[in-house]
């Protein structure tokens, strides 16, 4: 707790990403394959279930099928146990994709510095 | 299974009529029956709580919500006021929690206020003060919510002074209007604000409209308001002095809904407070500062209801930091589960208090736990889910929110803050646990102790389920309005419980028994600082009247009376004349000199007329 904090006002301020900002770093550069990610969960099932702006992720399929499930089990609090660990587990790994991306960012903007001094070394 | 949406409208409605009737009824019927508040208001309470669960189940069953508007106020062409309510998950879920906390209250207020020559009224005050609080939760415009705001402030105002015999019971309810009324000039800024800029007071149109305005000055009239009811620091030292009322009133208000109205307006306001980062800033520093403040006081104080009062100011702190989290879904959360625990704490305090006499001084308790084993045993489950012991009903969202702050990129110094806090919550519930409950008993030997009433025992074994089982409930029954912080390291997952270990272990070091002698010192010690509450009440209540009244005295005296009265006025008229009539009488002195000038200086005016 409090690595990045470091990081982000002492040691690396002029290489530490914001996250609130758009990246500088083109997400494809160095991964030609890579796909936009898609939304499962379309913009009718969303509106159609009412959820709030906050929830609509690309892991809403998943809360979909816990709110059915919710809805048909009712009242057994106790049922839904796998819709609940598929969305908890989807929203882990959706945490995990933006902390990959984060990284990612701040060792290119390394990179571009390491880069950027060397012709001065030179 | 079809529930067309009027079952949602009519079953709330039924839900105010039962508790109005009461109210209407004793308006214009004979003089009432001294078991009125006992056939009337009880079940009526009791009623309502059963009727506003169809609600709720339709929400948790369907996510059932409704906004419904009914009779139009004021008209303008382009002003609208009606009378509108909201019924959301907010107003949905706090509607019968709210009512079992006060059905639980009214039956123990029927044992507690049984000799009160004014029972009927007393009961009165409460159903007008629960109506305006339903009023203020299910408001969908804000001047609705400003009527519940104004109305739960006078009731509260007028019940903790209930006791008016007594000097105490006098002077310390004028602290509440003092420091509400500052709160209720932001919340009139707010109104203002809104009412010039978005020509509405409609919640939906103030969210739909918010683009493209600087929100932060309402917001901060919002925050002022919602520092003022809920005792945030600044405006806080009116809570520990409202502990003067009954200990229902202290339950119900003071702890449970009353106090909760500022935060509440908070989290309906939260679209709003979320555009505007330097409030959020505020909130979390406020938030902390009063969390950490006033668990600092409770830390020292003796008197048994003014602990619990501080420990509430600091539960009201840490839902201020929710807010400043932007996660108002968990302040809610812990509204609610504060209201089980805080109520039927202070139910057990009473139930003490009443046992042992009147006696509220911790330090003249002790041994309960065999003469009381029910109140003791609530009062161990609530001290407990107070301080986030895993899975009772205060951990599901204490814990909740301390993740959520650890996890955050926000001030460190409020996380820091607010960690002391919790470790000292846990302290301070020890020492109420070992104080009040163990070992030996301290106080008089003859004494009413004891427990066999069911008006007692039934309103506390209630709040006891639900602070054991209401935080498992809501969690599992109810799915989360933002994306629940699920991912850290177990570090940061354990934060919350280590502290509180900590804290534990402290509080239990402090008291064991030793042998060194305590040593008095001449100088403020930190025991002292938080004994008298920081000097914040002695500095402020003190300094400011005293300024104003020397100021008062300056200007009336010396400005006004020496000044204009004296100096300028007849003063003034004696200093200009004085020269004038000593000059005149010593004229008129018959002195044979004087004449002669005055002849020849005619003679000489004479003889100047006749020559030129």
């Amino acid at each position: 707790m409090g690595a990045h904090l470091v990081r982000r006002y002492v040691t690396e301020t002029d290489t530490e990403p914001d996250p609130t900002k758009k990246y500088e770093f083109d997400p494809q550069f160095g991964f030609e394959e890579r796909e936009a990610r898609e939304m499962v969960a379309t913009q009718d099932q969303m509106n159609l279930a009412m959820l709030p702006l906050e929830q609509r992720d690309y892991c809403a399929q998943h809360l979909l099928k816990l709110m059915k499930c919710k809805r048909d089990t009712f009242p057994n609090l106790l049922a839904c146990k796998h819709e609940r660990h598929d969305w908890d587990y989807c929203e882990h790994q959706d945490y995990v994709m933006r902390m990959k991306e984060y990284e990612r960012e701040r060792r290119l903007q390394l990179r571009k510095k390491r880069i950027a001094s060397q012709p001065e070394a030179a | 299974m079809f529930f067309p949406a009027s079952v949602l409208t009519s079953t709330l409605i039924i839900t105010l009529f039962l508790l109005t009737y009461p109210l209407v009824l004793s308006l214009f019927s004979a003089p009432l029956k001294s078991s009125w508040a006992t056939t009337h208001v009880k079940p009526a309470v009791k009623g309502a709580f059963f009727v506003s669960l169809l609600p709720l189940i339709l929400f948790i069953n369907f996510g059932m919500e409704q906004v419904v508007s009914t009779w139009t106020w004021s008209h303008t062409l382009t002003f609208d006021m009606s009378v509108s309510f909201k019924f959301d998950h907010y107003s949905l879920i706090f509607t019968p929690v709210a009512l079992y906390v006060t059905w639980s209250i009214l039956e123990f207020a029927t044992w507690y206020m049984q000799d009160d020559p004014h029972m009927n009224r007393f009961f009165k005050y409460l159903l007008i003060f629960l109506i305006a609080m339903i009023v203020l939760v299910t408001a969908d415009n804000l001047f609705q919510l400003f009527i519940g705001w104004e109305g739960v402030g006078i009731m509260s105002f007028l019940l903790i002074g209930w006791w008016s015999g007594r000097a105490d019971a006098n002077t310390n309810p004028r602290r509440h209007p003092s420091h509400n009324r500052v709160g209720d000039i932001g919340l009139i800024f707010a109104l203002a604000w809104m009412a010039t800029n978005m020509n509405s007071w409609e919640l939906q149109q103030i969210f739909v409209a918010l683009k493209g305005f600087n929100v932060t000055p309402p917001v901060l009239g919002l925050i002022i308001a919602a520092a003022g009811k809920s005792a945030q620091f600044g405006l806080h030292p009116w809570l520990p002095s409202a502990m003067e009322g009954p200990t229902p009133v202290s339950a119900l208000l003071h702890s449970s809904t009353m106090v909760v109205a500022g935060i509440f307006l908070l989290i309906r306001m939260s679209p709003m407070i979320e555009k505007s980062p330097a409030a959020l800033t505020l909130c979390l520093c406020l938030g902390a500062l009063t969390s950490m403040f006033t668990a600092c006081c409770a830390l020292t104080h003796n008197d048994l209801k003014k602990v619990i009062a501080f420990s509430t100011a600091s539960q009201l702190g840490l839902m201020m930091v929710t807010i400043g989290l932007n996660q108002p879904h968990l302040a809610f959360l812990h509204i609610c589960m504060h209201a089980f625990f805080k109520a039927m704490l202070f139910l057990c305090s009473g139930s003490i208090i009443h046992s042992l006499g009147g006696e509220q001084d911790i330090r003249k308790m002790g041994a309960l736990h065999r003469q009381t084993p029910w109140t003791s045993s609530c009062f161990i489950v609530g001290t407990l889910a107070l301080t986030g012991m895993p899975f009772l009903s205060g951990f599901f969202s204490k814990d909740a929110i301390i993740e959520a702050m650890t996890t955050s990129y926000l001030n460190t110094w409020a996380l820091v803050l607010t960690l002391f806090a919790t470790a000292f919550t846990a302290i301070y519930s020890v020492r109420l646990i070992y104080f009040v409950l163990m070992p030996n008993p301290r106080s008089m030997t003859i004494t009413p102790i004891g427990e066999a009433n069911p008006q007692v025992l039934n309103p506390l074994k209630r709040l006891v389920w639900g602070s054991i089982f209401a935080g498992l409930w809501f969690t599992l029954g109810i799915n989360p309005l933002k994306i629940p912080v699920m991912s850290m390291p177990p570090t940061i997952k354990l934060t919350a419980l280590l502290v509180t270990i900590a804290g534990l272990l402290i509080a239990l070091w402090f008291i064991s028994p030793s042998g060194a002698r305590i040593q008095t010192t001449l100088f403020p010690t930190p025991h002292h600082f938080t004994s008298m509450l920081g000097y914040y009440p002695t500095l402020v209540h003190r300094m400011t009247p005293k300024l104003s009244l020397m100021w008062g005295q300056t200007a009336a005296d010396q400005t006004i009376d020496q000044n204009w009265l004296e100096e300028i006025g007849p003063k003034a008229t004696a200093t200009l004349s004085k020269p004038l009539i000593t000059i005149t009488s010593e004229m008129q002195q018959g002195r044979m000199k004087t004449h002669l000038l005055f002849f020849f200086l005619g003679l000489t005016l004479m003889c100047s007329m006749i020559i030129y």
